[in-house]
């Protein structure tokens, strides 16, 4: 066992799912199975983030409960899934910081559309999100064609749409389309003592749209997922993948080998602005409301973008992870659930989750040096 | 910068019509702003030969090789492959025509796995689903380094993790396997060992004796050009200044081209501060062999 826990794991520089099994075939130690897990990218804030979902479970009574992961989802899902575009943008090296402003612009987009266009609520939606699609090109265009440094095109193009936002809505908040409730009197049956009992009941309904798209309890649960996994295999297993990484690690030899650098990066922002708005127009159909707030689409950008570090995909480019994204996010979810549910004043929210991220990233530095020390082939 | 005045015969700049010429470059010139890359070119390339490109740094070699491969564009000039007019649009258009390259900076990718590089841009993907077939990759990768005799041990690491010799390799060994009928190398042996750089050599004589690709190689090592090609340029300036087969030259003779090339730019500086009336107490040029830079 112990020659198993002293071998540097042979899977560890390579990217993720080619680490071989355990090739005896018996049972791998404890401390096996943690060098596997610390010898994928993603391993470090793995291990942070279940230390701290562990001290929050043994801190407060109700961590580990049904009811405090339905609360926890909306901490997590949307900047799961708004980081999974980031990382795409953060491997070619560059960043997006615009996806604040598409998160603010799509839904008041897809009101529009749907109120003073007329659109149906689905092609509304579409609409919306091809308009965040070409905003992403534009991105795109600046910093690979024209050459502007991506930092201060994408802040610009955060300002302008935000502002194009805030006229557009004229600064008004409106009741989001498809994501009313409405309320209907029904017969429910509860057993009570071996007893059938129906008594009509208040029941609210919200509609099949606003169920899919982020209304229901684990619609963006779920959407995250698929988007995260989908992602993730594009990153992995796909050329689009690989000239990704590629352009990021060597944008001048990518270019030298063939590969279409700007086509790509054009088409990386066009798919993060495009997650950003369809996470804005879930965020609206959950809330049922459309808010035109800069303020509040600044810091989810800025905790996407954190997601996404947090979670081993480097600013410099060249390498990152999506599944580690999802665990990022997950990570930051937990660390806010788990402060309210311990009773921490509200004042004091911001200031221990930025406590929290500098300890973290210590600690996944620190485990990610353990990681690139024992790989040495 | 004022030209030389041209002492050395014009060889190269009207090339023989020979129809076994696989590429011709006609007269190409190339400036970037205000420097000047290359006046006007032209050399011929004839099937399964190995010609060697020699020149002093900034001579404008790796232009002439940017500009064949598809990366640049020619400021004026044509080129001819197989006889037909040759004006690649892209890298990618330039390989799909049959020129691929192996370039100084390597163009190899830190990031990825050996079997990645030597693959990118032609990657093997399963049907229908257009994922990375990399077990093929890796074991065709395996193959070819097998084949050319390159030691890699594990093809599986990034290779940011190999020696500056095994990425040369790598890169020489992803043209080679494209199956390409023309190869351009810009310097395949810098960074290599003694052993690393007779493999490649090795490689290139090889291929020389298949006969199936034609090959231009730009080398710094006199000795190590007449032992792997069979005919030499010489770029001095932005112009091809010699154009000699191997057997009817020496590593004399071209070490006495270059020679006389850095004497008669120190004279002229000489003669030019003179005429300035800024007399410099400077000796004559040394009569050594000049340092490359």
């Amino acid at each position: 066992m112990a020659s198993v826990a002293h071998e540097p794991a042979a899977g560890g520089p390579g990217r993720g799912p080619q680490s071989p099994a355990d090739a005896g075939g018996h049972r791998p130690g404890w401390k096996a199975v943690l060098q596997r897990v610390i010898s994928l990218r993603e391993g470090s804030i793995i291990v942070v983030t279940v230390v701290t979902a562990i001290y929050f479970a043994a801190n407060t009574s109700s961590f580990f409960t049904g009811t405090n992961f339905k609360t926890l989802l909306p901490y997590f899902a949307p900047f799961a899934i708004l980081a999974a575009g980031e990382v795409f943008v953060m491997i070619l090296g560059e960043i997006d910081l615009s996806i604040g402003a598409m998160y603010l612009f799509a839904p008041i987009l897809f009101f529009k559309m749907n109120t003073s266009v007329g659109l149906p609520l689905v092609p509304a939606v579409i609409v919306a999100l091809l308009m965040c699609a070409a905003v992403g090109a534009v991105n795109g265009f600046f910093v690979a064609v024209i050459g502007i440094n991506s930092f201060v095109a994408t802040l610009a193009m955060l300002f302008t749409f935000e502002g194009l936002a805030l006229i557009v809505s004229k600064g008004t908040p409106v009741a989001t389309p498809g994501a009313s409730l409405h309320t209907t009197t029904q017969n429910v049956t509860h057993i009570v003592n071996g007893h059938a009992v129906t008594l009509p009941e208040q029941v609210n309904h919200i509609s099949t749209f606003a169920k899919i798209f982020g209304g229901g309890t684990y619609s963006e649960l779920i959407w995250a997922l698929v988007i995260v996994g989908i992602l993730q295999v594009v990153l992995t297993f796909t050329r689009w993948g690989l000239y990704t990484v590629a352009i990021g690690s060597n944008k001048l030899g990518a270019a030298e080998a063939g590969v279409r650098v700007k086509l790509v990066m054009i088409r990386n922002y066009v798919l993060c602005a495009t997650l950003a708005g369809l996470v804005g127009i879930f965020e609206a159909v959950r809330a049922a409301t459309v808010q035109p707030d800069p303020a509040g689409a600044n810091e989810i950008l800025f905790l996407a973008v954190a997601a996404g570090v947090i979670g081993g995909t480097l600013l410099t480019g060249g390498s990152g992870t999506v599944v580690g994204a999802l665990i990022g996010a997950l990570f930051l979810g937990i660390l806010k659930e788990g402060l309210v549910l311990q009773g921490v004043n509200a004042n004091y929210l911001l200031f221990y989750t930025g406590l929290a991220i500098i300890v973290a990233m210590t600690a996944n530095v620190y485990v990610g040096r353990v990681r690139r020390g024992q790989g040495s082939g | 910068m004022a030209d030389p005045p041209n002492t050395q015969p014009q060889v190269a700049t009207a090339p023989t019509e020979a129809s076994d010429d696989v590429l011709r470059v006609e007269h190409i010139a190339k400036r970037f702003g205000p420097v000047t890359a290359l006046r006007d070119v032209s050399l011929h390339l004839k099937k399964g030969e190995v010609l060697g490109l020699l020149g002093d740094n900034g001579a404008g070699k790796s232009t002439l090789i940017k500009i064949i491969s598809g990366f640049q564009k020619q400021d004026s000039g044509r080129m001819f492959l197989h006889g037909q007019p040759y004006e690649p649009k892209s890298v990618d258009d330039a390989r799909a025509k049959g020129i691929d390259t192996v370039y100084q900076d390597l163009a190899l990718i830190d990031e990825l796995s050996v079997y990645h590089n030597m693959f990118l841009r032609r990657e093997r993907v399963m049907r229908p689903v257009p994922l990375l077939n990399n077990r093929e990759m890796k074991r065709e990768a395996r193959q070819a380094l097998d084949g050319i005799g390159i030691n890699i041990p594990r093809i599986d690491v990034a290779v940011a993790r190999l020696s500056g010799g095994q990425r040369q390799a790598i890169a020489v060994a992803r043209t080679v396997n494209s199956d390409s009928d023309i190869i351009l190398l810009d310097e395949p042996l810098a960074a290599m060992g003694v052993k690393e750089g007779a493999q490649i050599l090795d490689l290139v004589a090889r291929l020389k004796e298949e006969g199936r690709v034609s090959i231009i190689m730009i080398l710094h090592n006199y000795v190590q050009v007449f032992e792997a090609c069979d005919r030499v340029n010489m770029i001095q300036d932005g112009r091809i200044t010699l154009d000699r087969p191997t057997s009817e030259t020496s590593v004399e003779e071209i070490t006495n081209i270059v020679v006389d090339e850095y004497r008669r730019a120190r004279e002229e500086e000489h003669a030019e501060a003179a005429r300035s009336g800024a007399s410099t107490s400077d000796g004559p040029p040394p009569d050594g062999a000049p340092q490359p830079s």
